[in-house]
């Protein structure tokens, strides 16, 4: 009688913690699945980058040092995506890509401001719908970083509270960074200096 | 986007969930009433004409007192009632299934019967390129499925739509008006909410009430006809003729009060889910304010609500603000009333004040294309 007592106890033990640890891969796949978008997206935009520097070139002769900036920024920033890309949620990794995607979004941001003194540069069409794809790539960036802060919030609450937190603790399950890109506003602000 | 929202998405979601689910359940309730009654009145019936035999055979005249309702029920076969009121949920549900498979089209086809032109992602209109990317950019932000981009030409007023039951087969349309009175913001905030109705399953929920409606229609139906059949036989055996007759009336009757019934409440449950819509699109885009922009927007241009197309009936819930009517406060609007909506998005939206809420169309526009190639 005692046996089945026991034998029933670990059972649902056993249950219960394969629950636990379930809940716990389901949600670290969802956040890393959210991250696979932000990688997605910023590429996209750094493969916009020197389709824009080209455009603006003819134009803004007199912002060469600007131009090159940008382009290094890029190159850096893209770097640093190809160096995340395999490890969402690692610190070292987020932190590198927020500083790079910050002061790549911080020169872009100074870049669009220059181009106000560029009235020609401003009616072409190319750099208009450049600007427009641009606008949208910095959208979907940051809905995906919010879905993927979303998910690494939920997955880290998860880490964090009992009862999961012991699970995660004996398989080895570390808490995921956020990501936030410094100079956020720069990018934000950047489609919109050309008004 | 990401600027601080005062607006409490999940507060809002939760309540206009709560209040569907109130009215859902109102209108199957209704549904098994409906079925019960014609049931019971069925078992009555039958008690009723066996007894009026039985006396009938014994005497020349039946009794009034053996009549009276507590002996009918008392006699009544309680297995004829509950097979009587199976019968009747079952007409009532095969009609709705019926119904619902031969309106439940895709999307893309909807909004072509609406007259809509597909954009895709190689147009070169700066507008509907920009279109294009905003509903792609909501798909990120719902993490749904790129859904099939319409553009209805030749239609001056602010209107949008989503069609389809799944969100894979779904399709949202913007009038030409909306893509050029609305900022980019404000288009995202519209886009968001027709993205809301597809992924919190709206189309798909006004179907079945759609299909419920029709299988108490068809109870309604099936009454006339039973009618009908007992005049045109005459009265050959008095007893089948009264059975007849008072099983025709009552279906008639409870099919009628049923319809009744779940037009308001379908139209409740649609006024529920517009709150929702609007909630769930703020919590895309995290930037309630535009949304609440495009809708004073469409309160400025009056006119811009209403939809010139016959097929408008049919997608009525999926319009952004009420294709149909002005008058959009009553019980049988699908859409609350604008001013309620802004008001749930911005709490300190005042009409006698607000600058967008009087501004001309023209103005709207000029804003409008800030951002794009002339």
């Amino acid at each position: 009688m005692e046996l089945i007592i026991i034998l029933v106890v670990l059972i649902g033990l056993g249950a219960f913690v394969a629950m636990l640890y379930n809940r716990l891969v389901r949600l670290r796949n969802a956040y890393k699945n959210a991250f696979a978008q932000i990688d997605v997206q910023l590429k996209r935009r750094h493969d916009l980058i020197p389709n824009l520097v080209e455009s603006v070139r003819g134009y803004m002769t007199h912002e060469r040092e600007t131009l090159t900036a940008v382009i290094e920024a890029r190159n850096q920033a893209e770097s640093a995506r190809q160096q995340a890309s395999g490890q969402a949620g690692e610190a070292g990794a987020m932190a590198e890509l927020s500083r790079a995607e910050g002061s790549l979004g911080g020169v872009l941001g100074r870049l669009f401001a220059l181009s106000e003194a560029y009235p020609d540069l401003k009616a072409s069409e190319n750099f208009q719908s450049l600007q427009e794809e641009l606008t949208s790539t910095e959208n979907r960036v940051a809905y995906a970083r919010q879905a993927y802060n979303d998910g690494a919030l939920n997955y880290n609450n998860a880490v964090q509270t009992v009862p999961s937190n012991l699970i995660a603790g004996m398989f080895g399950f570390q808490p995921a960074t956020m990501l936030e890109f410094e100079d956020r506003e720069a990018i934000q602000q950047a489609p919109e200096v050309s008004f | 986007m990401n600027r601080p929202a005062s607006f409490n998405f999940a507060e809002h979601q939760r309540r206009a969930r709560r209040q569907t689910m109130l009215l859902v359940a109102a209108f199957l309730a209704i549904t098994l009433v409906i079925a019960a009654a014609i049931g019971l009145l069925a078992g009555v019936m039958l008690a009723a004409g066996d007894q009026a035999g039985a006396t009938q055979q014994q005497t020349t005249a039946p009794g009034p007192e053996s009549m009276s309702p507590a002996s009918l029920l008392q006699a009544m076969d309680y297995e004829v009632a509950v097979i009587a009121g199976l019968l009747v949920l079952g007409v009532i549900l095969l009609a709705a299934g019926i119904r619902s498979l031969m309106l439940g089209s895709d999307g893309a086809n909807v909004a072509k019967s609406l007259g809509g032109k597909e954009v895709t992602r190689d147009s070169t209109n700066p507008s509907h390129r920009r279109y294009f990317n905003v509903v792609e950019e909501i798909a990120i932000a719902a993490n749904q499925p790129m859904p099939r981009v319409f553009v209805i030409k030749h239609e001056q007023g602010i209107n949008a739509f989503a069609a389809g039951l799944r969100p894979e087969t779904a399709a949202i349309g913007m009038t030409h008006g909306a893509l050029a009175s609305l900022d980019r913001d404000e288009l995202t905030g519209v886009v968001a909410h027709e993205f809301a109705h597809i992924s919190n399953g709206d189309m798909r929920l006004n179907l079945r009430l759609m299909a419920m409606i029709f299988g108490l229609v068809a109870l309604y139906v099936a009454g006339r006809m039973a009618m009908r059949a007992t005049l045109l036989r005459g009265n050959r055996d008095q007893r089948a003729a009264m059975a007849g007759m008072a099983i025709g009336l009552a279906l008639i009757v409870l099919g009628g009060l049923g319809m009744f019934a779940g037009r308001l409440l379908q139209a409740g449950v649609s006024r529920r889910r517009e709150y929702l819509a609007d909630a769930t699109g703020a919590q895309f885009t995290r930037n309630p304010e535009a949304l609440a922009r495009a809708l004073k927007k469409i309160g400025a241009l009056q006119r811009g609500e209403r939809l010139g197309n016959p097929h408008g009936e049919e997608v009525r819930h999926m319009l952004f603000a009420d294709g149909l009517s002005l008058n959009a406060a009553g019980l049988t609007a699908t859409h609350p009333p604008l001013v309620r909506r802004i008001q749930a998005l911005d709490p300190a939206f005042d009409p006698e004040t607000d600058p967008v809420w009087s501004m001309s169309q023209r103005d709207m526009m000029k804003q409008a294309r800030v951002g794009l190639p002339r």
